[in-house]
């Protein structure tokens, strides 16, 4: 079993590493693409990520092409056909990893090992790897050559958006980071903004940050607010609507594609926008069923988080993995068994604004989840801008899975790792909420509450907007996505 | 709009068929087809020489007749025009003429002029005419001689008399000019309040002055009837002022922001240089071996059906085309796939087409949809000089959405998305202009627009236009090249 590489790092080292994140002034990207003009630039991998990173690439001057398995290229697989039909040159590792300058890992996390195992031989003297997620080499210590400059540079948006937003003229934000055991000509920040660059993503704000502090984020947030609070709200909201009586296909439409709604109004303007769109008592209704549920869950939260920190999370993941997947794929077919998912969406309209009317829990829920995701990772060092982007500004990402094709979907499209976790997550979080539950009637969820009267008292509504509007990732929220705003609005 | 049928007269439908007409030598109205329905009142507008004018006077019985038919006509027509005021005032100084006697001829005064109607037309209202002659202040000019009377006050006496004259159908061409603000409106009530029993044809060349109770508009262009609009279909009547402000406005494309140009070009390269170019999909081939140079200057037309790779060849041209980089591709000094940024390609291009439309979906203001073509971005990402904004306006001033400027984008109808995306196109006065069917989806009244726009740019100097269509009629003058591609047969491998 590999080495947990955060674990043999001092505390004070551990501590500095997590707080690692700024966010970078337009200014420090100047040299454009510069650092890697005439570099042989070689993507492993092909799927969403490769593809359309690689398109961008190119299409800022560089020098790209792909390799893949042998097999993959024998096969004519559609990573073969991907890279193909684009003009790309494609080839074994063999004939292309010796050549690059700097090689792309774009490949599924879980695939890391193997695939570095087998390039970093390859690789030329002095080259440059690239990852897009560290958890290969903080959580399972791989060691690099030490001649490898190691960076990571990760787009904060599904593929086809990097490619769209690129096309526009614009880009997805991005963080980069720089292995710092692996920076032996001290040429890794460089070669990272010159990526960021080539990619789009300094236009739309670039974080630098490190290995460390992506991981632990990343997974805290995947595993936590994204996919494991939105699959167990679904399978709770649910059953509890059908317990009360509300037809199921209105039940199963008002979750699948509730997600997406109400989280597009924290897109927007965050916690404080998505509780606006709710009349004032169902706002005050949701704050309290809110503060009601993070009191509940916010031990399962500190235990998430511990467990990313200390490593045993990915430790019991990487033994599932050795397992040949025994859990993953025991929880993956459970999921799928599920009342919520087996029922299709109802042929009935939902106006935009029923669900957020009815949809009074998930509200809640994506609320507590927010705060508690970010409340956690910051108690545990990590930089308030970080543990933004892995909680509130994904969360609408993951919700249009939901709203494409269920669970199913969302578990489809992340990766492994984030998809054990949040099985890990639903499976402690419903006995949890069990006793919360009992106490819920279709006022919050399905139906929404009774409207003849809509008067609230003063007071209380003043106390909830306020704890609503300061709230630290209400603070984060406001600069970063005012820098988004900012760009688009120039004129 | 009130629309009551005249109650003293029985109106039928005046029918104008095929009906061309030679006024003088030099101009002709050209295979006009119009019914005038009893309750309707009609402007006819149209730029300076498109006939709108001759197409109200042939309802009096102006021009040669050359072919087609009219009917339906009422018996008593009045028509006040410069062409009727010339007439009239060179009758008078017949008379003047005809005086042998060694005095001094005072000429027919006013009153008589005024009144001659009432020995002809039994509906002659004399109460209309004293009213109208309070109303403009004449009285103390109605014993002065008529050819005594400055343009203006000639004209008010010949539109107080057809007015007087009560006749079934007035014509009138440009009845407010020279009108102050004041008579203007004296004037307007005074035709609403005939038109119960007078039908109207009014000739105007401004839009504002159009008043309420019109229920149609006629619009010529190059002595054809192009379009006949109800007011009441607000789409049709907004493109139509539009095509009319553009008609009538002094169309120069706004001049671009120096500042900010490309670097300039070896003058002797071609702008473009495809050799052999190949593009496949799997096994499907859709381009196989064309060639094809654009020098500077060379104003070309591609066309060919639909699948001939028309879009496609357009894309490895700008760069949008992933196989631009499999192929010999030489474009604005660069020979691509060595270096290059498509960026800097971009930079001498300007660019619409359908696909472009579907792709710009962002939230943005109309003037910043302009904006945009100066840094080649759908939306706006980077910071625009006040240059480039004064620039922009006058786009915007000469598509007629001065007043929109900040308007969101994303409401607006298709055919003025359409019109701002050319604008964008052209903004910057690229070296290369692309428009791949830039008049697709756009009805008629924005398609001349955009086709008047386009010869615009052809002459400018500039700017090559690369214009792809697939309608013979939209043609393009400027444009000598023209390449058409063929489907190639799909081939299995």
């Amino acid at each position: 079993m590999s080495n947990n590489y955060f674990n043999t790092l001092p505390l004070r080292e551990q501590l500095a590493q997590l707080a690692k994140c700024r966010f970078m002034s337009m200014d420090e990207f100047s040299d454009g693409v510069e650092a890697l003009k005439g570099k042989k630039i070689v993507v492993i991998g092909c799927g969403a990520q490769g593809l359309n990173q690689g398109l961008n690439l190119r299409d800022s001057g560089l020098d790209v092409s792909y390799t893949l398995r042998a097999a993959a290229i024998a096969e004519k697989r559609q990573s073969w056909k991907n890279a193909t039909e684009n003009g790309f040159v494609v080839g074994t590792y063999e004939e292309l990893i010796p050549t690059a300058d700097v090689v792309l890992n774009l490949t599924p996390d879980k695939q890391h090992t193997p695939v570095v195992n087998e390039v970093m031989p390859l690789m030329k003297k002095g080259a440059c790897l690239s990852y897009s997620h560290g958890f290969n080499i903080v959580e399972e210590g791989m060691k690099i050559r030490e001649d490898l400059t190691v960076i990571m540079v990760a787009p904060k948006c599904p593929g086809s958006e990097v490619r769209a937003e690129y096309v526009r003229g614009f880009g997805v934000p991005t963080l980069i980071a720089v292995h710092e055991d692996n920076d032996p000509k001290g040429e890794g920040l460089a070669l990272a903004k010159a990526y960021a660059v080539g990619t789009g993503g300094h236009k739309a704000g670039v974080l630098m940050s490190s290995f460390i502090a992506e991981v632990k984020s990343d997974l805290m947030g995947e595993q936590t607010i994204l996919c494991g609070m939105l699959q167990t709200g679904s399978l709770l909201c649910f059953d509890k609507m059908v317990e009360e009586g509300i037809d199921s296909g209105y039940a199963s439409k008002l979750i699948q594609y509730g997600w997406e709604t109400i989280t597009e109004a924290l897109k927007y303007g965050g916690v404080t926008n998505m509780l606006d769109r709710l009349s004032n008592p169902a706002k005050i209704k949701a704050f309290d069923l809110a503060e009601e549920l993070k009191e509940i869950m916010r031990p399962l939260y500190n235990k998430h988080q511990d467990d990313i920190i200390d490593g045993t999370f990915s430790r019991v993941m990487m033994e599932d993995w050795a397992n040949d997947d025994k859990n993953l794929l025991g929880w993956r077919a459970e999921t799928a068994e599920t009342a919520f998912e087996k029922t299709p969406a109802g042929d009935v309209e939902i106006s935009e604004q029923e669900f957020f009317d009815n949809g009074i829990l998930m509200v809640a829920m994506v609320k507590a989840g927010v705060e508690l995701a970010f409340e956690t990772m910051t108690a545990a060092g990590i930089i308030a801008e970080s543990a933004y982007y892995e909680s509130l500004h994904e969360t609408p990402l993951i919700a249009n899975t939901i709203a494409r094709k269920k669970l199913y979907e969302m578990n489809a499209t992340i990766s492994d790792t984030a998809e054990y976790g949040c099985y890990l997550y639903n499976h402690a979080c419903l006995p949890l909420l069990a006793d919360f539950m009992k106490g819920i009637k279709t006022d919050v969820i399905g139906k929404g509450l009774d409207t003849t009267d809509t008067g609230v008292d003063n007071a209380r509504l003043i106390e909830v907007n306020a704890a609503l509007r300061s709230h630290p990732v209400e603070a984060i929220g406001a600069v970063l996505r005012g820098h988004m705003a900012d760009m688009k609005k120039i004129v | 709009m009130t629309q009551i049928l005249p109650s003293h007269i029985e109106m039928k439908s005046i029918k104008i068929e095929n009906y061309t007409a030679a006024f003088g030598e030099s101009f002709t109205l050209n295979n006009i087809n119009w019914t005038l329905e009893p309750n309707q009142h009609w402007v006819i507008t149209g730029a300076n020489g498109s006939g709108k004018s001759a197409l109200s006077a042939i309802l009096a019985g102006a021009g040669h007749k050359v072919s087609g038919s009219i009917s339906g006509l009422p018996q008593h027509i009045e028509i006040v025009s410069f062409e009727a005021q010339a007439e009239l005032i060179e009758r008078e100084l017949k008379k003047d003429d005809a005086d042998i006697m060694d005095v001094i001829s005072e000429g027919t005064p006013v009153r008589e002029i005024l009144e001659e109607g009432k020995a002809l037309y039994p509906e002659f209202d004399s109460a209309l005419l004293d009213q109208l002659v309070a109303m403009f202040k004449l009285e103390p000019m109605l014993d002065r001689s008529f050819r005594k009377l400055s343009t203006g006050e000639t004209r008010k006496i010949m539109l107080i008399r057809a007015l007087a004259n009560n006749p079934d159908l007035i014509i009138l061409d440009e009845p407010f000019d020279g009108l102050d603000t004041a008579s203007m409106q004296l004037l307007q009530s005074l035709l609403k309040s005939k038109i119960d029993s007078i039908a109207m044809v009014l000739v105007l060349n401004r839009f504002d002055e159009i008043p309420d109770f019109i229920t149609h508009i006629a619009y010529t262009d190059h002595g054809k009837l192009q379009h006949s609009v109800d007011i009441n279909n607000k789409q049709a009547y907004d493109d139509l002022y539009q095509l009319l402000h553009l008609k009538t406005t002094e169309l120069s494309v706004p001049a671009t922001d120096l500042s900010d140009r490309p670097p300039s070009l070896n003058p002797k390269d071609p702008l473009v240089r495809l050799k052999n170019i190949k593009v496949a999909y799997g096994d499907a081939t859709i381009i196989d071996g064309l060639d094809w140079t654009i020098e500077a200057g060379q104003h070309w037309q591609l066309s060919g059906p639909n699948g001939s790779g028309k879009t496609c060849l357009l894309n490895l041209i700008t760069g949008d085309h992933p196989q631009c980089y499999t192929n010999d591709i030489f474009v604005f000094g660069m020979q691509r796939g060595h270096g290059e940024t498509i960026w800097q390609i971009k930079q001498y291009i300007g660019y619409v087409s359908t696909a472009l439309q579907w792709e710009y979906r962002v939230s943005i203001s109309l003037r910043n949809v302009i904006l945009s073509g100066f840094h080649d971005s759908i939306g706006v990402y980077t910071k625009s000089t006040d240059k480039q904004k004064a620039v922009a306006d006058q786009w915007l001033a000469l598509l007629g959405m001065k007043d929109r400027a900040n308007e969101p984008y994303n409401q607006l109808s298709f055919g003025d998305q359409r019109l701002l995306l050319i604008a964008r196109a052209m903004v910057k006065h690229p070296t290369l202009l692309i428009l791949d069917e830039p008049c697709l989806g756009l009805d008629d009244i924005n398609r001349q627009l955009v086709l008047a726009l386009i010869e615009k740019i052809c002459t400018s100097g500039d700017t090559t236009v690369l214009y792809v269509n697939h309608h013979a009629e939209d043609q393009i003058s400027g444009i000598t090249q023209f390449k058409q591609l063929e489907k190639l047969d799909a081939q299995s491998s």
